[in-house]
């Protein structure tokens, strides 16, 4: 009897045990290395046009899988028969399994023929493990009318220590830097939104709401601060950066520059001026929608782009405008923005590229693949104006866009009814008037000085979200973060850095 | 009489512990319950709150009004849950009961076989392309039912132990001596006995079957044969990812604006959580059953 009990509280214990063990067991594949990495022929199956091979081509993005996926894919299939003898299969996978998902796609080998990527987006980790092929000869022989379509800046970007692995998406090519403003307060106050703005001009707005409107916080989330980074230096890692204007190029540390500084002092007097919100150490754009859309903020900062404020507005049901307080600035960040790779793994890597170069010049199939089919999923209203079949809205629709900025060629793809007809003509105009900086088209590689590059970013996540929020003394804990930086192994990253830049910059001339 | 008032004192603060503990364990489904009946502008205007401005079903219009997709995902996590905590038990007592008999040969060795896997695996990558690449499971139920999950060598150490210790020899001895086979010793005289650490090991089974969303993810692409816990856990994930990238690109940012709402993610667990809350008193009372009447005998 007692010999019983004891077994059964044994299992009941034991069993609890391994409950818990199930708990932590998921962890997540981290950083499991592919062993093969040899490339493959890029001309491996290629045959003559006229008589090529029935092909089906996969195209793995990040997105979430629409209801009407397989309809799509039967309408493009049957387009792309017609055109390059070849199917496809349309491969989202959903953005927060992506990377485990994906990790695991590749180091097994799995057959795909072109996936997205982006230098935020695992790019330079894949090209160290040869995951993507080299484009360069396969993009002169089938697809011969991309250069025309990006122009010369963008595959400059794009390149990786002077190869091309992937190909950027023609989409808005550089940042803008500037606030969105709710439009409520902006018409209440008049405030003049046109042209670009200096920030103590912006400021001379937080001030007025603050004094007349006690309930509304001016200024929303501090994350902005990366993207106002981004418009005034091209970084690099670990805070080494070349500053936007510099003509030559000389490696810089930000937290040495008194313009950096500058802007900590300021975002000092900021929060004391209680411009922020009370969260702002973890507030972040989608808090500051939600606040600006219920009456309780004035402005949140963002990267902009034209049309940025509208776009906005029709997500979040809220009206807002946007003010730009600096011209666009382009880094390599941003011809790198979006890009799709084809793997090593493809089996007929011509027939691929043959896929992208129609990708950036055939209205109908990239349309299949932004929107849908015509009829079903969208209706033509104009030329290149699109909006929903009757009775379809936004919450019914069966195939919601993925992302129409993943692919190809954006500027040919359709507009909404409820959009600027001239979008594509303001992207054009952009991304012409955007200054490039003075090394565009260079990535590093970061593999030498990996472990020194993770210590820094440690120190970084101790100080830099405090700084950003105004909520410390910049001068003391600058002082502060520089010490520990260089205990991290600063001086070697910066080494480095000054070594391939070079290497880069010799190549250039 | 100070010693009841006293006695009387300890149960009040037992039960008062109790109470609290109830409380604290139930206010947090409360409160994603509440959520997602709220209004959106009450939620805007003041937060989550337990007692919203405004109520308002629109998180649940939205997700009922295509019913197919979460009835389907339903039946997906019922069926592998069955299947797979019959399959499983099956197997592990299969497994187990052998282990546990002295006249095994080779006995030793096998339970040291067993064991071994507990301590050393063979790591993420290989795992996955035994059931993709080798035993084409990719897009199949079987990924939601196999990998990792059928057979755990602690539940079958767990059980080796249990017949070791509480099924005395003699009963088999003397079985065999009335005649059965060794097929129905196991099944008329083993499995009978067995109930408590069956009932345990079920339950912990049907458990884990039902909240597994990481074989799907990892395994499953098409999503008719998405389950319950994963549609959820895709919806969170998917936001908190593109939180996180959002600083990096700008792109990540818009399509932030695009994923659902608070009220439909809170709306979303309810549907997720509220038939296994539902079921699960039922299934206790059978559960706690099974120990008692395992734990008499003898």
């Amino acid at each position: 009897m007692r010999k019983y009990a004891k077994a059964v509280m044994a299992a009941t214990l034991s069993s609890m045990l391994v409950l818990s063990a199930c708990g932590g067991n998921n962890n997540a594949p981290s950083g499991e290395q592919g062993s093969n990495t040899g490339n493959q022929n890029a001309n491996n199956g290629a045959k003559e046009e006229g008589k090529l091979d029935p092909y089906k081509i996969t195209l793995v993005y990040p997105a979430s899988a629409p209801k009407d996926l397989e309809l799509v894919q039967a309408e493009m299939s049957k387009y792309l028969t017609e055109k390059i003898n070849a199917t496809i299969e349309l491969k989202p996978i959903e953005w927060g399994s992506w990377e485990d998902k994906t990790n695991l796609m590749k180091v097994s080998n799995e057959q795909f023929d072109l996936m997205f990527t982006a230098s935020w987006y695992f790019l330079p980790q894949d090209v160290t493990k040869g995951q993507y092929i080299e484009l360069d000869d396969l993009m002169a022989q089938y697809g011969k009318d991309i250069p025309g379509v990006l122009g010369p800046d963008f595959l400059k970007g794009a390149r990786i220590n002077g190869k091309l692995y992937a190909l950027p998406t023609k989409k808005e090519f550089g940042q803008g830097f500037g606030f969105l403003l709710s439009k409520k307060l902006v018409d209440k106050y008049k405030f003049d939104v046109n042209g670009v703005k200096t920030i103590e001009e912006m400021e001379a707005m937080f001030k007025t709401i603050k004094d007349n409107e006690p309930d509304v916080t001016p200024v929303i989330s501090s994350k902005f601060a990366n993207t106002w980074g981004a418009s005034n230096y091209d970084g690099i890692v670990a805070g080494l950066s070349v500053p936007r204007g510099s003509k030559e190029i000389k490696l810089s540390d930000n937290l040495e520059d008194p313009k950096y500084l500058d802007f900590f002092k300021r975002m000092r007097e900021w929060n004391k001026n209680g411009w922020f919100d009370k969260d702002v150490l973890t507030s972040d754009s989608e808090v500051a929608m939600t606040m600006i859309k219920a009456g309780k903020g004035f402005a949140t900062a963002s990267s902009l782009k034209p049309g940025k404020d509208k776009e906005m507005s029709v997500s979040y049901g809220v009206d807002l405008v946007q003010v730009e307080t600096a011209e666009p600035f382009t880094t390599t960040g941003d011809a790198q923005g979006a890009m799709l790779g084809i793997s090593r793994t493809s089996k007929d890597p011509a027939r691929a590229m043959m896929f992208l170069n129609l990708l950036y010049t055939d209205e109908k199939l990239i349309n299949m693949l932004d929107w849908g089919i015509e009829g079903t999923h969208f209706v033509k209203k104009g030329d290149n104006v699109i909006d929903y079949p009757a009775g379809m809205t936004a919450e019914t629709q069966t195939y919601p866009n993925p992302g129409g900025w993943m692919f190809g060629n954006q500027f040919i793809s359709y507009l909404w009814a409820n959009e600027d007809p001239n979008k594509w003509k303001q992207f054009e105009a952009f991304n012409n008037r955007s200054e490039r900086s003075a090394i565009l088209g260079f990535s590093f590689n970061q593999e030498p000085v990996k472990s020194e590059l993770a210590s820094i970013a440690n120190v970084e996540n101790e100080f830099i979200d405090a700084l950003f929020a105004g909520a410390v003394d910049p001068e003391k804990t600058i002082a502060k973060w520089k010490e520990k930086r260089a205990a991290a192994g600063f001086d070697a990253v910066k080494a480095e850095v000054e070594k391939q830049l070079a290497a880069w910059a010799q190549n250039q001339q | 009489m100070p010693h009841t008032s006293k006695f009387k004192f300890g149960q009040l603060g037992i039960h008062a512990f109790f109470w609290l503990f109830v409380i604290g364990s139930l206010l947090p489904f409360a409160l994603i319950v509440m959520v997602s009946i709220s209004g959106e502008s009450s939620i805007e205007q003041h937060g989550y709150s337990l007692f919203p401005s405004e109520i308002r079903f629109t998180a649940y219009t939205f997700l009922f009004h295509d019913f197919s997709e979460i009835a389907r995902a339903y039946g997906v996590t019922i069926i592998c849950t069955v299947i797979g905590t019959l399959v499983s038990l099956l197997v592990t007592t299969l497994l187990a009961y052998p282990l546990s008999r002295t006249e095994l040969p080779f006995r030793r060795s096998l339970s040291f076989y067993v064991f071994f896997t507990m301590l050393f695996s063979g790591g993420m990558v290989p795992w996955y392309m035994t059931f993709t690449n080798l035993l084409p499971m990719k897009n199949t139920l079987l990924a939601m039912i196999i990998p990792g999950m059928l057979l755990s060598a602690f539940n079958v150490l767990l059980m080796r132990s249990f017949f070791h210790n509480s099924i005395p020899d003699s009963v088999v001895e003397s079985a065999t001596m009335d005649g059965a086979s060794e097929i129905q010793v196991f099944f008329r005289i083993i499995v009978p006995l067995s109930l408590p650490i069956m009932g345990t090991i079920g339950l912990f089974q049907t458990l884990s079957y039902w909240n597994d969303w990481y074989n799907c993810m990892l395994f499953i692409d098409d999503p008719k044969l998405y389950n319950i816990q994963y549609m959820m856990t895709k919806t969170l994930t998917n936001v908190q990812y593109l939180l996180m990238k959002s600083s990096s690109s700008a792109q990540a940012g818009d399509m932030l604006a695009k994923m659902p709402r608070e009220t439909v993610r809170m709306a979303l667990a309810v549907v997720g959580f509220a038939p296994l809350l539902i079921a699960y008193p039922f299934f206790q009372r059978f559960y706690v059953s099974g120990i008692t009447n395992g734990a008499v005998k003898g």
